[in-house]
């Protein structure tokens, strides 16, 4: 068991090296920190709403850019190894398919946490230089959208290991639109009364609720995110990521590398 | 070989910018109108899934460059779109608290300060009201507004007595609106509200703009009070009389004859009316 | 108590499906019987599409066998214990371009549980082992093909493995580098490892295997000891000519096989061999050497497989 989980880790620490080299992650970063820069701007025009763009545009570049990266680079984790075939020679070795999977998972994880991290230090460190406050309110809409980049990383590989590259981007980009309008599905019947409600209401418990993990607009006025949410959100997307990742986990191990 | 490649890259940059402008000035504002026309702020928040927030300040932005554009820029022009952009960003972000106060002053005031539709600058209030319905400053706006843009009164009090009961509420709610009650369309009150108002705003527009509605009652009083002397005079000397210099040779006020911007007041001898010029920018509508 | 030999086959099938709406099968794979010994040097040859690549995707896990048995010492495929003892190169392999191969092999390293000091012993003596020291710290982003070849191999030797699978192990290498994975292979015999290598290039085979396996259109065709599959009854020698200026004349028992420029190679039976090279001299030529033929490899291979025989020559029976 030991030497299984210092595999994971192993595939994990290089899937961490692969991101930090390779220079989408750069773009990524340097664009979001101009969207910080720009939101400086934008508050200088608009009438006394520096505070609040400067928060809306941080947390918004966190939202943006990170599902960019865990859609994009999610999905390659695993397209890329099966089309260039650099799987293979690992999955000679003692590796097992599952802490292969796993281990590509919990290194893009970690590239996640690495990068909110600086775009929160980063916001942080404007707010304070321009004399405003660094607010520990926002932590709390910052760890939900994290919990939701980790759900997008799951589908992204669960999608990869079904189809081409090239698809499972589409379809994951699919899920998250899907995801970020899920009062849209809610309220379905609203706007079509003939949708039947089994239909709505399963249509609702599948699509991964982002709108539900969106506490960004709270958080710019001042209103911290309860704990009991943060615990039951927490609850959720772990559940669901494991359901995903299982999915994902069962199709890897049952494909053939033709 | 690349020197004339040069050249025409040269040749063709200023043709792309003056072409670029050209059809600017004949297209421009209009695409954007029609968007804002036909777009509801239910259909424009459907855009920006998960980024409302920040997609509400853009178009505040918008609504505040529009405001300062169509007043510096435009005499004559209507601000069209004031309303709808108000819309969108109130309904992608219902809690920008900001884009109703400052909207409904856009809406309310009379031209060039303003739109000139107190309507509107009302309903936008309500739209608040309904949305921050614990905020009693915009509950107070909304009654303010139905008294100083609609004449109101009755409506003004018994709105600022819904302000009086939500917490935090000013102490003086309640008094201002028996005040309302008692005397009704009273100058008093309206200074009182003013003033409120000035104080409560930050600088800058709502601030400046309160300025000058008490500097537009300071003028009425000054000319409530040219009035007075101008029946004194008649009494005095059993006519009118001819104009308001007169009044001054006569030493019965040495006063100035101006409104508070320094346009002469209009004098209607046969009525004994002082009342401020037309041309004036204190002018308001009755 | 023997020891159990370090590959098995039984029955192993394995059959791909072909077309996404009607959907037929095509086998890859027909009921291998297979048995690699103990120190051998295993040759595994066939034409394109005969079922190589195929049989050592399925050895690794890669593929699902549709039917059959395999057992590496003793150890069912699903067991991963024996996965420490084998090493494995496949062909055209991708290595990881972002890395350098002293990063990759620690990260293979890593995943066979050896311990930081001793993978970085192992590192340096791999990478010297393979000719690649100086480039140990390059992203292999810059590698040709030969260079990534020899990481390959190098990554295939981290664990110390008794067997080792390769998947045309020189493809891509110049001279250099294919006698360096010759001599390589050598060296693992003399140690007592075992390798199994698939490879169409038949003079590999023919210089390296202890024994062949023949695999054609999915099924293996013989098994054996070269010596045993190859006509060595035949005793033909093989004689190199300096051709006289005025050419060689046409030779009674002697057949043309090549022509270099001002050198021939004849060929001749053994009773001829004396007359023959009378004949040489007495026309004018030089004859530079002789040397018993032995049935090429490539040979019994085109004769096998029905192919055309290479190297037509305009004189001499074909």
């Amino acid at each position: 068991m030991g030497g299984g989980l210092s595999r994971v880790v192993a595939v994990a620490a290089n899937t961490f090296r692969e991101t930090v080299r390779e220079r989408v992650l750069y773009n990524l970063v340097f664009f979001a920190i101009l969207m910080t820069l720009s939101g400086l701007l934008v508050g200088q025009l608009s009438i006394r709403q520096d505070e609040k763009v400067l928060k809306d545009i941080g947390l918004a570049a966190m939202d943006l850019f990170g599902t960019f990266i865990a859609v994009f680079i999610g999905v390659g984790l695993v397209s890329k190894e099966i089309e260039r075939r650099s799987l293979y020679l690992l999955l000679a070795k003692p590796l097992s398919r599952g802490e292969f999977f796993l281990g590509k998972f919990a290194g893009l994880v970690f590239t996640l946490l690495v990068n909110l991290g600086v775009m929160t230090g980063g916001l942080y460190m404007t707010l304070v230089a321009t004399g405003r406050g660094a607010d520990p309110i926002l932590l709390t809409a910052i760890y939900p959208i994290f919990l939701g980049l980790v759900i997008v990383v799951a589908f992204a590989m669960l999608f990869s290991t079904l189809t081409s590259s090239t698809l499972a981007s589409i379809l994951t980009v699919g899920v998250v639109v899907a995801g970020r309008f899920s009062d849209v599905v809610r309220n379905m019947r609203q706007v079509l009364p003939g949708a039947p409600a089994w239909l709505v209401d399963g249509l609702y418990a599948i699509i991964p609720d982002f709108r539900g993990l969106d506490f960004k607009s709270q958080v710019t006025y001042g209103d911290p995110v309860p704990g009991d949410v943060l615990l039951f959100v927490s609850l959720y997307a772990a559940a669901y990521v494991a359901v995903v990742l299982g999915l994902g986990l069962a199709s890897f191990r049952s494909k053939d590398f033709q | 070989m690349t020197w004339r490649l040069a050249v025409l890259l040269l040749v063709l940059a200023p043709v792309v910018v003056w072409s670029h402008s050209k059809l600017d000035g004949r297209l421009g504002a209009r695409a954007d109108e029609e968007v804002l026309y036909l777009w509801t702020g239910n259909q424009v928040r459907v855009l920006f899934p998960g980024f409302e927030g920040l997609a509400a300040d853009v178009y505040w932005l918008r609504t505040v460059q529009y405001f300062g554009g169509q007043k510096a820029f435009t005499q004559g022009r209507d601000f069209a779109l004031l309303r709808p952009l108000i819309e969108i960003t109130t309904t992608l972000d219902p809690r920008l608290e900001i884009a109703y106060r400052y909207g409904a002053v856009f809406l309310s005031e009379s031209p060039p300060g303003g739109a000139g539709r107190p309507k509107e600058g009302i309903e936008v209030l309500e739209k608040g009201t309904r949305n921050l319905p614990g905020s009693w400053r915009l509950r107070q706006h909304l009654g303010f507004f139905h008294f100083l843009y609609l004449k109101d009164a009755h409506t003004a009090a018994a709105v600022l007595e819904e302000a009086a009961e939500l917490p935090g509420a000013a102490f003086w709610l309640k008094t201002l609106a028996a005040e309302l009650l008692s005397k009704g369309g009273d100058r008093a009150a309206s200074r009182e509200m003013w003033q409120r108002l000035h104080d409560q705003s930050e600088e800058g527009i709502l601030r400046k703009n309160a300025e000058q509605q008490l500097a537009i009652l300071d003028s009425l009083d000054r000319a409530d009070q040219l009035a007075v002397v101008v029946e004194e005079f008649g009494r005095q000397r059993g006519r009118r009389p001819r104009d308001l210099e007169e009044l001054r040779s006569s030493r019965l006020w040495r006063g100035p004859l101006e409104d508070l911007r320094g346009t002469p007041f209009r004098y209607d001898e046969s009525s004994g009316q002082v009342s401020i010029a037309r041309e004036s920018l204190m002018w308001r509508p009755r | 108590m023997e020891e159990p030999p370090p590959l098995v086959t039984r029955g192993l099938t394995k059959s791909y499906r072909v077309g996404h709406i009607r959907q037929s099968f095509r086998p890859a794979l027909v009921d291998l019987d297979l048995e690699v010994r103990r120190g051998e040097v295993l040759g595994y040859v066939g034409p394109n599409g005969s079922g190589k690549t195929t049989t050592l995707k399925l050895l690794t896990g890669l593929l699902r066998p549709d039917a059959g048995e395999v057992r590496f010492f003793g150890e069912p495929l699903e067991s991963r214990a024996w996965r420490h003892r084998v090493g494995y190169l496949p062909e055209h392999p991708y290595l990881y371009d972002y890395l350098t191969p002293a990063e990759y092999l620690d990260y293979a390293g890593r995943l066979f549980g050896i311990p930081g000091a001793e993978r970085r012993e192992k590192r340096r003596e791999l990478l010297a082992l393979v000719g690649l020291e100086r480039s140990a710290d390059l992203p292999m982003r810059r590698f040709s093909k030969g260079m990534l070849q020899r990481v390959g191999v190098a990554q295939a030797l981290v664990n110390d493995p008794e067997l080792l699978l390769l998947d045309e192990p020189m493809s891509g290498l110049d001279p250099l580098g294919r006698r360096l994975v010759r001599n390589l292979i050598l060296e693992l015999r003399r140690a007592g490892k075992t390798v199994l290598f698939s490879t169409h290039i038949l003079s590999d085979a023919e210089t390296l295997c202890d024994r062949v396996a023949v695999l054609r259109a999915g099924r293996l065709v013989r098994v054996g000891a070269l010596g045993e599959m190859l006509d060595e009854s035949a005793a033909q020698m093989e004689v190199l000519v300096a051709t006289p200026a005025a050419g060689l004349p046409q030779i009674d028992g002697a057949t043309l096989r090549e022509t270099l420029g001002d050198r021939a190679r004849i060929e001749v039976g053994e009773k001829d061999l004396v007359r023959v090279i009378g004949a040489i001299d007495s026309a004018g030529g030089r004859v530079l050497s002789v040397q018993p033929l032995r049935q090429s490899l490539e040979e019994y291979f085109f004769r096998e497989m029905g192919g055309e025989r290479g190297g037509g020559n305009p004189w001499g029976e074909g």
